[in-house]
């Protein structure tokens, strides 16, 4: 209860800044005054605990530009710096676990990579903040319509509330093979299921994807395309539905690819947020490969 | 002999106090007091699988994972998933029954799973892995060429690599299934069957990604959940076969399901 009424109050504060950051000669624009107007336009409670928050970096820095990506890699934050993008916002953690490099778990502080990539962001001056789940909770579900737009099938949405795709009817191995092709991909992508489906209904689903989302909504459609899924948990039931005949596939992009598109829409929005920086997405690509 | 009295002999052989609450190593369905025609070992139940065991005259399967598409079998959102019963009613019908044995498996001196992974990629001297065999070292070569051995030796179709294929690499550290093992300074190379990408408790690819961008020879291979425990329950049934002497013992391999 009583965090909740701060919660509250610092909302409504929040608000309130937002209101008056326009004025401008106020001081530079730190890090935390974007992160503060962030905070206002998304809404919602930021709790400490959850995992959107700084995870680097000095918040007073003056920000010269803003990066968007799906993951901070080492490769992204170069690129940043390079492009003079101080402030960078992450889907995903920074420091190699969900703890992001704040408590247990994870490969230590000790750590070479960890010591290196700490440095590299102190010495280039960058500030890391973590903007996952007030991205994905919007009602306007970018991470989703970006997607869609990746790959191409943008206008072919069912229903604005669902993910749901009818897209001009394809076999589910041209359907991949499209996938592949627009995203980019290389080993990152595997597919499961009837190789022959025909393909015209296909359900995106940005990330992790839940066993109970799988059997509740496999059936509905010809296709899903997810981030990821447990191979032996959601992989097995696609296995097992064709062994039963259904002409249906399951194709997953990997996590971070996935999730690519949705903050690529998110350099776009902030644009409209923030207009005093440029703001722009840096691309991880998929990270696998396989040998010949 | 039916199937409860072979679970029981495999207990009393397995060499490791029982877990009782283990969710894991448990009937999954079946009657257990059915009488044992020929054992099927797998590594999953597939569909496909238990059709394959039931054409051979295998009506007990010894699972080393699920049945029932989540890790714990919980089936109580199932009830009404035509998938569910159909594979049920085949089951049943069949006068088959279902045992997992995962956690003791793994627990056990060897861990089978282990065993046959390091065989099926191609690493000799493994034949007596636990679960957690330590920094392996194999003759320096690159990371490229030692990924095309793997996946050349265990066959796994969607094999996938994060890493330079040009860096020198000859400590490996290597688990089973889910297990994959984090990457640590004095390893080069981290073999599993599939982790989380990222956001879990240790991000091994990101860590790889960033390692290389600083110079550091390193690499992941993911060889997919069903090819790294899929040899070691050949191993297992050779190994019931030392003490159930009266019942047919077959390994039947559930598929990749990669395309």
């Amino acid at each position: 209860m009583r965090r909740a009424d701060v919660t509250r109050r610092r909302f409504t504060l929040l608000v309130g800044m937002a209101g008056v950051a326009p004025v401008a000669g106020a001081g530079p624009l730190t890090a935390e005054s974007v992160v503060q107007r962030i905070q206002a336009r998304l809404g919602g409670d930021w709790p400490e605990t959850g995992p959107d928050g700084f995870k680097a970096g000095d918040a007073a820095t003056a920000v010269k530009g803003i990066a968007t990506t799906a993951m901070a890699t080492l490769d992204v934050l170069k690129q940043a710096a390079k492009a003079n993008a101080n402030l960078i916002l992450t889907y995903e953690p920074t420091f190699y676990s969900r703890a992001d490099g704040h408590g247990p778990g994870g490969f230590g502080a000790g750590d070479p990579v960890v010591q290196a990539k700490r440095q590299f962001i102190e010495k280039s001056g960058l500030v890391v903040f973590r903007l996952r789940d007030h991205w994905q909770a919007r009602k306007e579900n970018e991470m989703v319509t970006g997607l869609a737009s990746a790959l191409g099938w943008r206008a072919h949405r069912v229903n604005n509330k669902d993910a749901v795709y009818e897209i001009p009817p394809a076999s589910a191995e041209a359907t991949v093979a499209a996938i592949r092709s627009r995203l980019n991909l290389r080993a990152g992508l595997r597919a499961a299921g009837d190789r022959k489906a025909t393909v015209r209904r296909v359900l995106l689903f940005p990330g992790s994807m839940t066993p109970a989302t799988m059997w509740q909504r496999y059936s509905e459609v010809d296709m899903i395309v997810a981030g990821e899924v447990r191979e032996w948990e959601n992989t097995h039931y696609a296995a097992d539905m064709f062994t039963a005949g259904e002409k249906r596939a399951l194709v997953t992009i990997g996590r971070v690819v996935s999730e690519e598109p949705g903050m690529r829409a998110c350099a776009e929005w902030l644009r409209t947020v923030v207009k005093e920086v440029p703001a722009k997405w840096i691309g991880v690509g998929d990270p696998y490969w396989r040998p010949a | 002999m039916t199937a409860r009295e072979v679970v029981e002999l495999i207990k009393k052989n397995q060499g490791i106090p029982w877990n009782q609450r283990s969710t894991r190593d448990t009937f999954k369905i079946g009657n257990p007091d059915t009488t044992v025609k020929g054992i099927a070992t797998t590594m999953m139940t597939t569909f496909d699988m238990l059709k394959r065991a039931n054409a051979a005259g295998l009506n007990m399967v010894i699972t080393h994972e699920d049945t029932f598409w989540n890790d714990r079998d919980d089936t109580q959102d199932l009830t009404e998933n035509p998938l569910y019963k159909l594979k049920t009613e085949y089951i049943l019908k069949n006068d088959m029954v279902v045992w997992r044995d995962h956690d003791h498996m793994h627990a056990m001196t060897p861990d089978y799973t282990v065993v046959g992974e390091l065989r099926s990629v191609g690493i000799p001297g493994g034949e007596h892995a636990t679960m957690r065999p330590g920094i392996l070292t194999i003759p320096e070569t690159t990371f490229g060429e030692f990924a095309a051995q793997v996946k050349r030796s265990s066959g796994a179709r969607a094999l996938r690599c994060v890493g330079d294929p040009k860096a020198k690499v000859s400590k490996i550290l290597i688990g089973p299934g889910y297990a994959t093992p984090r990457m640590m300074p004095e390893v080069d190379v981290v073999i599993g069957g599939e982790q989380q990408e990222a956001d879990g408790a240790f991000d091994n690819m990101e860590y790889v990604l960033d390692a290389v961008s600083l110079g550091m020879p390193k690499g992941v291979i993911m060889l997919g959940h069903v090819i790294s425990e899929q040899a070691g329950m050949e191993d297992f049934g050779n190994w019931l076969r030392t003490f159930l002497h009266d019942v047919p013992i077959r390994f039947v391999p559930a598929e990749e399901p990669y395309w």
